[in-house]
């Protein structure tokens, strides 16, 4: 949900919700163990469960600095 | 009589839940023939759904036959979902995508983004609405979530 947030926020920002089992080929590449876990840019950046806002944030932040 | 995807009572609590929705959503299915577990659930779940509201409408589509639209909405998987706006003959596309059925606990996810689209508004707070305003470079976030 705030992943979609951002994306109405921002045109920047897209935000795609993947169903892990659905797409498992996917999910082996971004080593996801615990769900719902945040990929930035194809792995620049990850956030583990459910984070407020100022973290996910700050995360992209990072992950687009690189 | 084929089986729903929604039984009465769930569908009589989101056609309340709907209430909130203010500007109209379109929703953009892109399915695929072949290979596709999930596809037939997701566009009937998302048929049943539309059916509760008229801010709803659907645009079904194959990710092969609709190969430019799919690229166009950078849709790559099936089901894939876009959850736009639509200002007269204009989808307002956000950026805002479901890969894979939404269903348990994202169905309440998927509802309440329809929401979300419907308000215009992010809601979030003026700080992370400043520094996203910001943004020079693109950001794709992907979240990866189970049904359960």
């Amino acid at each position: 949900m705030l992943a979609h947030q951002m994306a109405l926020e921002s045109p920047m920002i897209e935000a795609e919700m993947v169903e892990a089992m659905e797409f498992p080929e996917l999910s082996n590449r971004f080593h996801v163990s615990g769900v719902p876990q945040t990929t930035i840019n194809a792995g620049a950046g990850t956030v583990v469960g459910a984070v407020p806002e100022d973290q996910l944030l700050k995360e992209i932040q990072r992950a687009i600095a690189k | 009589m084929t089986e729903k995807m929604l039984n009465d009572d769930i569908t009589r609590q989101v056609t309340e839940f709907f209430q909130q929705l203010q500007e109209p959503v379109e929703v953009l299915y892109f399915g695929r023939k072949d290979d596709c577990d999930y596809c037939d659930d997701t566009r009937l779940l998302l048929e049943e759904l539309v059916e509760t509201s008229d801010k709803l409408a659907l645009n079904t589509y194959d990710l092969d036959d609709d190969a430019g639209l799919a690229e166009q909405y950078r849709v790559d998987k099936a089901p894939g979902i876009v959850i736009a706006g639509r200002d007269g003959d204009q989808i307002l596309d956000y950026g805002i995508r479901y890969s894979g059925i939404p269903a348990g606990s994202e169905f309440s996810s998927l509802i309440n983004t329809m929401v979300l689209v419907s308000s215009r508004d992010s809601g979030l707070d003026p700080q992370t609405r400043q520094v996203l305003a910001g943004l020079k470079k693109p950001v794709h976030l992907q979240v990866f979530v189970t049904p359960t």
